[in-house]
C-alpha cells in the first residue's frame, strides 16, 4: 500500500467515524405509529373478507335447506296476459261481475289487498287478522273490468 | 389457518424468542402484521441503512427521508419478500439504493447552490477553531468527502458500504447483489478514481 492509498483510507475512516450513525429515535415511534395504524387496517379487512364469507355460507346454507326459491311475487298492479286455456271459472266471482259481458279476452292482475276486503267478496275472514295483507290476483275483462279473484298460495 | 390464531401467536413467539431468527423470519412476520417482529428489523438494520443514505448523499435529511421510506415500503411489501430471489439483505439495500438514487436526482438542480453555502460555513468554521493543521486537515476530509459524492453511482456505493460502512466484501455482494469479484474490482477503480481527485484537489491548493 502507497502513501496515496494509505492516506485516502485514513481520509475515509475520519469520514466514517464523523456525523450520526443511527436514525433520529423519535422515526422508531413514527414508524410503529405507522404499523400499529396499518395492522389495525389490515385486521379489520381479515374481520371483514371472513364475516362476508361467513354470511355467503350461512345464506347458501339456508337456500339449501329450505329449497329452491319461489319466484318473486310480481310488483303490484304488474299485468300479465292470461293464456288461453285460463279461464275465469278458476276465480271466485265477484258480486258486480254478474251483470257484465263474458270474458273473451282477459288480464290477471297481482295485487296485495288487505285480509278485510275479502269479507265483502265472502270470503271467510280471522278478524283479527283484517288489516294484514293478502297477495291475490285479479282477472280483468277485454273492458278493464274486474271479473274475478282467487288467492295466490 | 387465521393468522391470529392462538397457534400462530405460539408460533410466531418461539419465531422471535429463538436465539437466531433470521430476517426471513422477521420480514415473514412483519408481514403478518408482528409489532415486535418489525422493531426487531429495524433496531438490527436502521444504522445501516441510514448511515448508507447519509453518505450516498451526504445529507442527513435524505438519510432520514430515505430511511423512513426504506422501513415504511418494508411494512407495505414484506409479503411480497421471496427468498428465492435474494437474501433479506439485498431487498433491503435494492429498496434503500432506488430510494437515495431517486432523492439525488431529485436534489441535483440544487446541489451546486448548496455546495457553495457548505464550503462557506465550513472555512468559516475552520477560521473560528484556527490552526493551520486543522485547516489542513478539515480541508482535506472536506474535498475528500466531496470526491466520494462526486463518484458515479456504481462506484460510490462500493466506497460507501466498503470503506464507510465497514462491511466486508462478501456483505457488500450480497447487499449489492452482485458477485464479490465485481465489488473487488469496482472498489479498485473508486479508489484509484479517488486519489485521482485528491491528487488534483492537492495540486489546485498549491
Amino acid at each position: 500500500m502507497n502513501a496515496d492509498e494509505r492516506n485516502l483510507l485514513e481520509g475515509l475512516q475520519e469520514i466514517a467515524s464523523e456525523g450520526p450513525r443511527q436514525a433520529p429515535l423519535s422515526m422508531e415511534q413514527r414508524l410503529l405509529a405507522e404499523f400499529r395504524k396499518r395492522s389495525r387496517v389490515r385486521r379489520a379487512r381479515i374481520w371483514m373478507s371472513a364475516a362476508g364469507a361467513g354470511a355467503m355460507a350461512a345464506a347458501i346454507a339456508v337456500m339449501v335447506w329450505i329449497g329452491p326459491l319461489r319466484p318473486e311475487p310480481r310488483a303490484l298492479q304488474q299485468d300479465a296476459v292470461v293464456q288461453a286455456d285460463e279461464t275465469a271459472a278458476d276465480f271466485y266471482p265477484l258480486p258486480d261481475a254478474d251483470g257484465l259481458p263474458p270474458v273473451e279476452s282477459a288480464m290477471v292482475v297481482r295485487v296485495q289487498l288487505p285480509v278485510s276486503s275479502l269479507e265483502s267478496i265472502g270470503f271467510p275472514v280471522n278478524q283479527d287478522r283484517d288489516s294484514d295483507p293478502v297477495e291475490a290476483e285479479v282477472l280483468l275483462g277485454q273492458d278493464g273490468l274486474a271479473r274475478g279473484v282467487r288467492l295466490v298460495e | 389457518m387465521p393468522i391470529n390464531s392462538p397457534n400462530a401467536d405460539r408460533r410466531n413467539k418461539l419465531m422471535l424468542e429463538s436465539p437466531s431468527h433470521s430476517d426471513d423470519d422477521l420480514l415473514r412476520l412483519i408481514a403478518k402484521g408482528h409489532e415486535p417482529a418489525f422493531v426487531e428489523f429495524y433496531r438490527k438494520h436502521q444504522g445501516s441503512v441510514y448511515r448508507f443514505a447519509l453518505h450516498m448523499s451526504g445529507k442527513t435529511e435524505i438519510a432520514e427521508e430515505v430511511t423512513q421510506e426504506v422501513f415504511l415500503t418494508v411494512m407495505g411489501v414484506a409479503n411480497q419478500y421471496d427468498s428465492k430471489r435474494g437474501s433479506a439483505v439485498s431487498y433491503l439495500y435494492g429498496i434503500t439504493r432506488n430510494f437515495v438514487l431517486r432523492c439525488l436526482e431529485r436534489e441535483r438542480p440544487y446541489t451546486a447552490a448548496l455546495e457553495e453555502v457548505e464550503n462557506d460555513q465550513a472555512a468559516a468554521l475552520a477560521d473560528e477553531q484556527d490552526p493551520l493543521g486543522e485547516l489542513e486537515r478539515n480541508e482535506r476530509i472536506e474535498s475528500l468527502r466531496k470526491a466520494v459524492l462526486a463518484l458515479p453511482p456504481a462506484y460510490r456505493e462500493v466506497v460507501v458500504l466498503c470503506d464507510l460502512n465497514e462491511m466486508d466484501y462478501a456483505q457488500a455482494a450480497v447487499a449489492l447483489g452482485c458477485a464479490v469479484g465485481t465489488i473487488r474490482s469496482r472498489l479498485h477503480r473508486a479508489r484509484a478514481l479517488l486519489m485521482e481527485k485528491m491528487r488534483a484537489a492537492e495540486r489546485c491548493a498549491v
